[in-house]
């Protein structure tokens, strides 16, 4: 059995035993096998444990680790690279407007996971939900100033590069650029129909920049 | 830098999930990005998409993608990247102390350093960090006592001081083997008069108890969870982190306190009964911590997790303990004989990581 396995049985058997009394707990007490001490010990333990259900659950979504070690997996954004990227698509982090992408990225270091250092806790790994909808706040918010950024030709990690042509068709350079990847038939397609279908170009363009930065850059 | 090694894709014929292996096809670009962010924790330029993009081929589009890498790997950025992951992954810093063991870690990964040093460097401990132009600066630590890498980071004894400084204990195991305790399980349980046999590989007088050796905590309780599983190798390990205070400096006698009443502070023979000696594992003993370091540094398992690690990271995979985010050992076999081949060397380990095939299929 692997370490991962042994663990898992642990668990399981842990969770099971408990779950397999017909006692109700009546009291604030700690569950069968747990550390925590009594009153005459008070050897309390951390006894934090991953749940064995969540622990199914996400085996059964995602596939045993000999699949899953080897993909990709979708880890947020860190804080810190999320205020890069901003900047590098054409965002002012430092505007302190009330609730503009800079204003609601600098507020928003809680929201979006950020580390705790001294009470022993990392930045978060995975997004939560309250940091997606931040992020896109973040997106639907700066989408202007990327625009704007691209016309004006100021997005100076992708020289000449812009969103729109004079037509208001999406361009593939400035999308690209925008994604971190080349843009694909399908990424224009999905701009310009976003573009054509709002209720203004204006409102549209605004809508396609925050939609594909939100698809971008959910996760890393 | 040594060039990437594949891990095995699992294509071929097999069951629902090597066929899905067998069905990611390359894309350098998609990993130049993951790439950028993760190592520079910026997107890639316009010009760094193109050279892959209007690459002809695979093996050109490869060429192009590990040249960037390597030129990620030496830049100032890359040396931030470094030292925030390893904030992560101690889960300290933001301060002067604090932030001196993930700057050695990072100054590890950005100089290429051999990983075990992290446990047996005998100077130069506590470096500090610029961040505004990613430099380190060497210093010393002040905190007096032995020297060993991070295992004696003022930082860190200050960071996880506790009761009996059983914390410090968990954090090394929890970090460098990448498990929870216990972290000795044998394959014949014994019958110590619990609920449950007694799992652990050292002998279950070992330990001491009110019973054993005249401890004041009863280590060898059986009335709940039989706390020798864990213990038997906790005591044997932990006085040797017993001597910092909650400061994080070394004192001429134990400096942590117990959980007794009164919290007095712990003595030897509340871990151990007489006669028994300080180990990282049964059969390893360590007298001091230079020799917990040249021990943990010896021991596969450590240099296993490290590269686990790395793979977490680079996949975006959540915490290997936390989380139980495991890698089978095959996953990573490739990256750990050569890092074990180059003699630990970090940045050659991380290069092989982002230049994998895993790594650039999607």
């Amino acid at each position: 059995m692997t370490r991962f396995g042994y663990t898992l049985a642990i668990l399981a058997s842990t969770v099971l035993a408990s779950a397999c009394t017909d006692d109700v707990p009546t009291e604030n007490t700690p569950p069968p096998g747990s550390t925590s001490g009594g009153t005459d010990t008070t050897f309390d333990h951390d006894n934090d444990q991953i749940s064995p259900w969540d622990l199914l659950d996400r085996l059964t979504k995602e596939g045993p680790p000999r699949y899953t070690s080897h993909v990709h997996s979708c880890a947020k954004v860190r804080y810190r690279t999320l205020g890069n990227v901003l900047t590098d698509v054409g965002m002012n982090v430092a505007n302190t407007t009330a609730l503009s992408a800079g204003d609601l990225y600098r507020n928003g270091f809680n929201a979006l996971g950020g580390a705790n250092y001294a009470n022993r806790i990392r930045e978060n790994i995975m997004i939560t939900t309250s940091g997606a909808s931040r992020e896109f706040d973040i997106f639907a918010a700066g989408a202007d100033e990327v625009i704007n950024a691209f016309a004006n030709g100021t997005v100076t990690r992708c020289p000449g590069a812009t969103l729109f042509d004079a037509s208001n068709t999406c361009r593939p350079d400035g999308i690209t650029c925008l994604l971190g990847v080349p843009a694909t038939t399908q990424h224009l397609e999905f701009c310009n129909l976003t573009v054509s279908s709002a209720s203004t170009v204006t409102v549209g363009k605004r809508l396609a920049v925050a939609a594909m930065l939100a698809a971008a850059y959910t996760c890393e | 830098m040594g060039s990437g090694s594949g891990s095995g894709s699992g294509s071929g014929s097999g069951d629902e999930w090597d066929q899905l292996l067998g069905q990611r096809v390359l894309d350098y670009n998609a990993a130049l990005k993951t790439a950028a962010l993760r190592l520079t924790g910026k997107l890639p330029t316009m010009a760094e998409i193109n050279s892959i993009a209007t690459a002809p081929d695979d093996a050109s589009k490869k060429a192009a993608y590990e040249t960037l890498i390597q030129q990620y790997m030496s830049s100032p950025e890359y040396a931030k990247q470094m030292f925030y992951f390893w904030r992560d992954t101690f889960k300290m810093g933001e301060t002067a102390m604090l932030d001196t063991a993930p700057a050695f870690a990072a100054r590890l990964a950005v100089n290429n350093g051999s990983y075990m040093d992290m446990f047996t460097a005998g100077a130069d401990n506590c470096p500090t960090f610029t961040e505004a132009d990613g430099t380190f600066a060497s210093a010393e630590c002040t905190n007096n006592g032995p020297k060993a890498g991070v295992l004696t980071n003022p930082g860190v004894m200050a960071q996880y001081f506790g009761n009996l400084a059983f914390r410090r204990a968990r954090w090394v195991q929890e970090v460098f083997v990448c498990t929870k305790f216990p972290a000795e399980v044998s394959t014949a349980p014994t019958d110590v008069g619990g609920a449950a046999p007694y799992t652990g590989v050292w002998p279950f007088n070992s330990i001491a108890s009110p019973t054993n050796g005249n401890g004041r905590i009863n280590f060898q309780d059986t009335s709940a969870v039989i706390c020798a599983n864990c213990h038997s190798t906790l005591n044997h390990l932990t006085p040797l982190f017993a001597y910092y205070d909650m400061n994080g400096v070394y004192q001429t006698n134990i400096a942590v306190p117990t959980p007794l009443d009164g919290a007095p502070l712990a003595k030897m023979s509340d871990y151990l009964p007489s006669g028994e000696t300080t180990a990282w594992r049964l059969n390893v003993p360590a007298a001091d911590l230079p020799a917990l370091g040249q021990a943990i540094a010896a021991d596969p398992a450590v240099a296993e997790c490290g590269v686990a690690r790395m793979w977490n990271w680079a996949l975006g995979k959540t915490d290997i303990v936390d989380t139980l985010q495991e890698v089978p050992p095959e996953t990573i076999a490739a990256q750990v004989d050569a890092f074990k081949a180059s003699g630990f060397k970090l940045k050659d380990m991380i290069y092989a990581v982002y230049t994998s095939d895993d790594f650039v299929k999607f």
